[in-house]
């Protein structure tokens, strides 16, 4: 059974490998990168199970890595998680027309984290 | 009128009664005697009348003066009793006390109102002077929303000349339509203490006016005026966005290191460590966050107590060129690191400065500490201080040969949590420490901040700070 790929994204080299650690332990394959263009060639070209991401980045932030996604049909359907560390700035609208499948707020849970990826593959595959 | 003339007219008056009588007896052909005899009792009386007559118009006439010069009218003239004369006298005198009476109670009514109108116009001119006197727009205006009262901000403001004589209506008075609506629409709804916020925007500034409505009703419960008061609220709804701003940043820049700590010690809570290497790993993240987070709030209180004044400063006398040298001391471990190389000049002599130590070497070690930071492996950092004993200032200057800052950054740079986008990616930091430079030299010291730079060649940040008036020369 190949392993499932997730994408870490965040500019906060702890975060990132803090998920990825969490990750890694529960069966997933996982690839990082510390900004949203560097995530959205990764996403081109690994195409992950799911992606987890900040909102707030240099270069690219969370949101406009996503819409890129949502442009390009070899990436659309991939899950996206969020993580912010400004509470409720994503809009429902903004959301539900990005397709975020959910949004947690820093500080987190690593558990909480995980829970939601698994909640979140699972609804994803049963659709 | 003289005596001569009276004297004149009275011997006329007798003289013409005796000729008239004269004739009618020769006429009716009476006796002699007998006609002598009535031209002699005519002409006493009519001499007598006369000469009463010439008495009262003389009286009238004093009267008139009196009347006209407002003195008490005296008539004290002594008629024989039971006459006639007696009876038109007595009937004059009590005709004339009343005139006297009702003149003195006139005149004191007219002292009354004449003070009574001196009072209410200086009232007037106080109520006016009051109002003119609030920085805030005052405008009242009546039934028929024409502008019967406007203070001079409300003129400045709305750019209008108030004309008390010929109320301009509030529309032409005021020109925004918003605000005239708001006026007779509070009066057609009888509103009070209505409050609405207002913008007017030109274009040289955007000003937000907090504005209140209150009408005047008469006993009926008809509305007489409407009072409309503007007050210029854009800066207090600056500082709230700041506030909020600030908040938000504050709330962002705590909740990073502090997600870092609460993962990585839920990681070792729930055993995801394998070995002892990662738990001494996930231990040192949880401590550097610790920190990282100690130092956020420090700055952040330190920020908060210069900008309300209740930081503790002690300012003594120093040499600047002391400060320095240490500042490098200390950094000098974390560029050696990087290989970014400082270069200090020889301390000058004579940079006494009255300053708190610990918060200018704060200044010197942030500005160090962030040129290091954003200068790459094998760039070089330059220490400068500049005397200037004519202006009585000395300048100190920090240079690097880093990434440098992009031209609209600039501006900002020493602004509370502004972060230069495009140098993100070469390092982390709160936005504090430059805004922490800013309090301390220019809220604290008196100084000034200043920044140049280039992208991809450098940025150079340097302050001024005054000097003691006499110097005196420093042993090194």
């Amino acid at each position: 059974m190949n392993k499932r790929k997730a994408l870490v994204v965040d500019d906060e080299f702890h975060i990132v490998q803090v998920v990825s650690i969490k990750l890694k332990n529960n069966g997933f394959d996982v690839t990082t990168a510390e900004n949203g263009s560097l995530a959205y060639d990764l996403a081109c070209q690994d195409c992950p199970d799911i992606i987890v991401t900040d909102y707030q980045m240099p270069m690219m932030s969370g949101v406009e890595m996503i819409e890129k996604l949502r442009q390009n049909p070899e990436t659309a359907h991939i899950p996206v998680i969020m993580l912010t560390a400004r509470g409720f700035t994503i809009e429902d609208d903004q959301r539900e027309q990005l397709r975020i499948a959910a949004c947690l707020s820093k500080p987190f849970s690593p558990r909480e984290v995980l829970q939601t990826i698994e909640d979140v593959l699972k609804q994803t595959a049963s659709v | 009128m003289k005596t001569e003339y009276r004297n004149w007219i009275l011997v006329a008056g007798v003289g013409l009664g005796a000729a008239g009588l004269a004739v009618i007896a020769a006429l009716i052909s009476l006796p002699k005697t007998l006609t002598v005899g009535l031209m002699v009792v005519v002409c006493v009386s009519i001499a007598a009348t006369l000469a009463l007559l010439f008495k009262q118009g003389s009286r009238l006439q004093a009267i008139a003066h009196s009347i006209s010069v407002g003195s008490q009218i005296k008539l004290t003239s002594h008629y024989p009793a039971g006459s006639m004369l007696k009876e038109i006298g007595s009937a004059t005198e009590q005709f004339l006390d009343e005139t006297n009476h009702k003149v003195k109670s006139l005149q004191n009514e007219n002292r009354d109102v004449t003070l009574q109108l001196q009072l209410l116009n200086r009232r007037k001119d106080s109520i006016e002077a009051v109002l003119n006197s609030i920085r805030d727009a005052v405008i009242v205006t009546d039934d028929r929303d024409r502008v019967i009262l406007a203070n001079t901000s409300a003129e400045r403001i709305f750019g209008f000349e108030f004309n008390r004589k010929e109320p301009q209506s509030v529309e032409d008075a005021v020109s925004s339509d918003e605000l005239a609506w708001m006026i007779s629409k509070s009066r057609t709804s009888r509103a009070t203490h209505v409050r609405h916020e207002l913008t007017i925007e030109d274009a040289e500034q955007r000003v937000t006016y907090e504005t209140v409505l209150s009408c005047v009703e008469d006993d009926g419960g008809e509305v007489l005026q409407v009072v409309t008061v503007l007050r210029d609220i854009t800066r207090e709804k600056e500082i709230a966005q700041m506030k909020n701003d600030f908040v938000s940043h504050v709330s962002h820049e705590l909740k990073t290191p502090l997600a870092s700590i609460n993962a990585y010690a839920e990681m070792l809570v729930d055993g995801e460590a394998e070995d002892t290497e990662t738990v001494q790993q996930f231990c040192d993240v949880i401590q550097s966050q610790a920190q990282r987070l100690s130092r956020l709030i420090e700055d952040i209180l330190n920020i908060s107590r210069i900008e309300s004044g209740l930081v503790k400063v002690s300012k003594k006398t120093h040499s600047l060129a002391l400060v320095i040298r240490d500042a490098v001391e200390m950094i000098t471990g974390y560029a050696q690191e990087k290989d970014v190389a400082i270069q200090s000049p020889a301390p000058i002599l004579y940079d006494q400065v009255n300053i708190d130590r610990d918060m200018i070497s704060q200044v010197v070690i942030n500005l160090l500490s962030n040129a290091v930071k954003y200068t790459s492996a094998g760039g070089q950092i330059t220490v400068d201080s500049i005397l200037n004993e004519m202006e009585g200032k000395v300048t100190v200057t920090v240079t690097d040969t880093g990434v440098g800052i992009p031209s609209e950054d600039l501006d900002h740079v020493f602004d509370k949590f502004y972060r230069v986008k495009a140098n993100n990616k070469y390092a982390k930091g709160t936005g504090l420490g430059l805004n922490l430079v800013k309090q301390i030299v220019e809220t604290v010291h008196g100084g000034s901040v200043f920044v140049t730079s280039t992208p991809d060649q450098g940025s150079t940040f340097g302050f001024v700070l005054p000097l003691l008036k006499e110097t005196v020369a420093l042993p090194l």
